[in-house]
């Protein structure tokens, strides 16, 4: 009989291990199913947390082979045809771990308070009489509020591994633009104005997060909007800022990035000697020329056409 | 020793609405305390939305009217004066839910938008797209947050503590600390939902709904009311019980037997497969039971066909239900049937609540709300729509109710709390290591199967009697259960077996109220008793625990405008 094998980082409050199940394999099950096998067939001390079992609770996210999953509404077989009958599970990263599979949510759910993710209604509005909200204006929020908090953008996210000191769970950023957006609030600028300062131009762009989700939200293009409104609000005097417009700037010019003026443009003559080790790198790998200047692009006057249109269409 | 002047429990819509009532009365501690993480309450599986009479989709639609579809759809057996009030609280209450951030989908207008739906005279159905008890539930997360609430998420509660009738405190296993703590506690909010895991893979509930709050009350001397009201949604996936919307039979899906009928033809030829829930539910039983359904036993089902319906209407209109079938029974409905059969949805029954204003029980400083609490408003048969409600509306009333309570009441007697919180500790040791014995798992389907096979959707004395006997059996052996872990953080053994526990309990308060109930009203259908008996029936079921013993005992329902006539749709 065909057997799968689950390979599970445990941690019991003092010590990491991994421990090896193997059972019979049945068609049609989830993720989830095999774990629960695991509990009630071989190992009741095995801690894992489900709920729901129909992907709206967010408590089963867990890691396969390395990446992040909703364990309650992953097909088995299907894990199983990508990664083989053995497969390593693990907490989500990027949480602090209680006990084996379980992630502590406290830590985060400070952070996401810190950031003020509440309605603040516009001062028309009123508890007694609600608020008035158009269908187009409800439309804008929609992905957003299928957010469920199951973890699985921030345990992917590569800002948050290499460091989370400056920056936010990417379901935060996806937070703050739901509110940013909403009709209803009265907050949005001031919204805007603090999540410059909380990360908002870490992100680094890996996409992660919006692959990652499991309701189809995309906490990335939500951080993308935050920052463009950001921009428009005049909130340009920062290394994120500076770096976006030298970056616009040099695809008007001449459709090529100049990694040098990118760097002086963003971070200053001085930031930028700061760096001069990474720039040397660079340039013994052949990453760098700082003789080079660019010329233009082939089909340069399409870029700008093109440049010509978004901005027109924007206002 | 750990203090709250007000804790609350169960952090569904029920518990985070009375905690931010409680905490927004000044001056007072306020926590609010869930086995896991407050989001991943059943709350956020309600999907249709919730019932208020804005008068926004029907300028003709009344209080009255919704006060009356909830009296006609309880069978009659709701409270009427309760009724009323918590009806008229309802557009308020909605208005207000927007106010604190839940997104609805609105109208034309602006306003908050609302649909048909069953036993409703008018569309009062609030709600937000398909997911409005997730984003209920998470707006009420947002505003815990905004007002500090002191949220102590994974922690389990194990015992109300009492002294002479009034509460003294809580004990709750902190699993991230991996500490049994007592907690003294001037008011409790009971809000820790239904118990239809007892049905365990026929219910449509998440894991956790295991009954926690009704039992610790029942053991703290608070009865259980109309527990035999169970509802069994008739469209449930056949391998999970996972819910398969009314709107797949809205949208005009067949169910068809072995044979291939249609079979609700012969129960309801008018209406079809559009009947009442109770209607659908007896009638797909009656297949299976006499020979026509698919598979045997548990795994037994009847087909849901939505092939005729045309893939662009499926893709449009049933797009989640698709996915679920898809992901839990490998059947994409655009070409297959689906196999479903009725699954456990919701405990209309629940604990007794005395006071439907301030929703306190008869144990001074405890007080209950949501699916956890029977007030009765739902009586035999809740309305879709109508729990959402249930919350938001009660919610309130009980985060005030403690709330003021709380700031009447002196000081707890702290050592009667550290007194039963060394008995957990003494417990916890004895179970964790205890070698030999039953699993809980095992314990567990040995009940799902009793209740599912003999007190589900139709009842019978005998098969009653031989359920209460197996119950008796698995409550003994229960006394042998053994846990294989005797880590003291996060084990979850440890809780699956104490939910068990509850389980088992509620289970035979239901198959008691069931067995004395000798009529069928709403939910409760009894092939040897099939009409509803006014004459000695209209009446509130309460079962309590007196010198360990359950006792059945019953009130008169309060009938205020409303005289008991028969329900015809």
């Amino acid at each position: 009989m065909r057997q799968i094998t689950y390979i599970v980082t445990r941690f019991d409050g003092v010590k990491s291990f991994t421990q090896t199940y193997t059972f019979p394999h049945q068609p049609g099950k989830t993720l989830l199913w095999g774990l629960i096998t695991i509990k009630e067939t071989l190992d009741s001390s095995l801690a894992f947390t489900a709920a729901c079992r129909a992907a709206v609770c967010g408590a089963c996210a867990i890691r396969v082979n390395g990446q992040a999953f909703l364990a309650c509404e992953t097909p088995l077989d299907g894990i199983l045809d990508r990664f083989g009958d053995t497969l390593t599970i693990e907490p989500l990263q990027n949480f602090p771990v209680i006990r084996d599979l379980v992630v502590n949510w406290e830590p985060k759910a400070e952070r996401l308070a810190a950031a003020n993710t509440w309605l603040k209604p516009q001062d028309n509005f009123s508890a007694k009489e609600g608020c008035k909200q158009s269908v187009a204006d409800f439309k804008k929020i929609t992905p957003q509020i299928n957010c469920i908090l199951c973890g699985a953008c921030a345990s992917e996210c590569s800002k948050l591994s290499a460091n989370s000191d400056d920056f936010l769970e990417p379901f935060t950023y996806s937070k703050v633009w739901k509110f940013v957006a909403d009709s209803r609030d009265k907050d949005a600028a001031a919204r805007v104005k603090a999540i410059v300062d909380k990360g908002l131009w870490k992100c680094l762009h890996c996409v992660e997060c919006v692959t990652k989700c499991p309701k189809g939200l995309a906490p990335g293009e939500d951080i993308a909007r935050l920052r463009q409104m950001s921009i428009k609000m005049g909130y340009t005097d920062n290394p994120g800022a500076r770096h976006a417009k030298a970056f616009l700037q040099d695809i008007e010019d001449t459709g090529r990035l100049n990694e040098t003026k990118l760097s002086l443009r963003t971070i200053g003559m001085i930031g930028s000697i700061g760096k001069l080790p990474f720039a040397l790198r660079l340039l013994r790998r052949g990453k760098l020329n700082p003789l080079h200047a660019p010329s233009k692009v082939k089909g340069h006057e399409q870029i700008k056409a093109i440049l010509k249109a978004v901005r027109e269409s924007e206002q | 020793m750990l203090t709250f002047d007000v804790l609350v429990i169960g952090s569904g819509g029920a518990g985070m609405r009375a905690a931010l009532e409680a905490v927004r009365q000044q001056g007072l501690s306020v926590g609010l305390m869930t086995k896991m993480f407050p989001t991943r309450s059943a709350t956020g599986c309600a999907q249709g939305g919730i019932n208020g009479s804005l008068q926004n989709a029907d300028p003709n639609d009344s209080i009255e009217k919704h006060i009356f579809d909830t009296v006609k759809g309880s069978d009659y057996l709701g409270d009427q004066d309760a009724i009323e009030h918590f009806i008229t609280a309802m557009p308020d209450a909605i208005r207000e839910l927007d106010f604190l951030g839940v997104p609805f989908s609105r109208d034309s207008e602006g306003r908050i938008a609302q649909r048909n739906f069953g036993g409703a005279s008018s569309p009062r159905t609030c709600f937000s797209a398909d997911v409005t008890g997730h984003v209920i539930l998470h707006a009420l997360y947002e505003q815990c947050l905004q007002h500090g609430v002191k949220i102590l998420a994974d922690w389990y509660l194990l015992q109300l503590v009492t002294d002479e009738g009034k509460l003294s405190g809580v004990v709750a296993y902190d699993l991230k600390g991996g500490r049994i703590v007592p907690i003294a506690v001037k008011a409790v909010v009971i809000a820790t939902g239904g118990a239809g895991r007892m049905y365990w893979l026929r219910t449509t509930n998440p894991f956790t709904s295991t009954g926690d709050g009704i039992a610790a009350c029942f053991e703290a001397g608070i009865p259980v009311k109309d527990p035999e009201f169970v509802q069994f949604h008739p469209t449930g996936l056949a391998g999970t019980g996972i819910l398969m919307s009314e709107a797949s039979r809205g949208e005009g899906g067949y169910l068809l037997n072995n044979k291939g009928e249609r079979f609700m033809s012969r129960y309801a030829p008018k209406k079809m497969e559009l009947a009442t829930r109770d209607l659908v539910s007896q009638a797909i039983e009656t297949e299976i039971k006499e020979g026509r359904g698919f598979g045997e036993g548990l795994s037994a089902y009847v087909q849901l066909d939505l092939r005729h319906l045309g893939r662009e209407k499926i893709l449009e209109r049933l797009p989640q239900i698709r996915e679920l079938a898809i992901t839990f029974e490998q059947v994409d409905p655009i070409n297959e049937p689906i196999p479903i059969r009725p699954s456990c949805h919701y405990s209309m029954g629940g604990i007794d609540v005395i006071d439907y204003k301030t929703c306190a029980t008869a144990v001074d400083g405890v007080f209950a709300a949501g699916e956890a609490a029977c007030v009765s408003i739902h009586g035999a048969n809740r309305l879709g729509g109508n729990s959402l409600a249930d919350i938001v509306a009660f919610g309130k009333f009980a985060g005030l109710g403690a709330a003021t309570c709380a700031k009447q009441r002196g000081a707890s007697n702290e050592s009667s709390v550290d007194l039963a919180a060394h008995t957990w500790a003494d417990k916890f040791a004895a179970v964790t290591t205890r070698k030999t014995g039953v699993t809980t798992a095992a314990l567990r389907d040995s009940l799902a199967e009793i209740m599912w096979n003999n007190v589900g959707v139709f009842r019978t004395a005998d098969e009653m009697e031989a359920a209460l006997a197996v119950v008796d059996r698995l409550i003994a052996e229960y006394q042998n259960v053994m846990i294989p872990d005797q880590n003291k953080l996060y084990n979850s053994a440890f809780v699956n077996y104490i939910e068990l526990g509850s389980m088992l309990t509620l289970a035979k308060t239901v198959v008691l109220g069931a067995l004395n109930r000798k009529e069928s009203r709403g939910s409760h259908c009894r092939a040897d008793f099939p009409s509803r008996d006014d004459d000695n029936f209209l009446k509130h079921t309460l079962v309590a625990k007196q010198n360990g013993e359950f006792q059945v005992a019953y009130r008169p329902v309060v009938i205020t405008k409303y005289p008991p006539a028969e329900r015809k749709y």
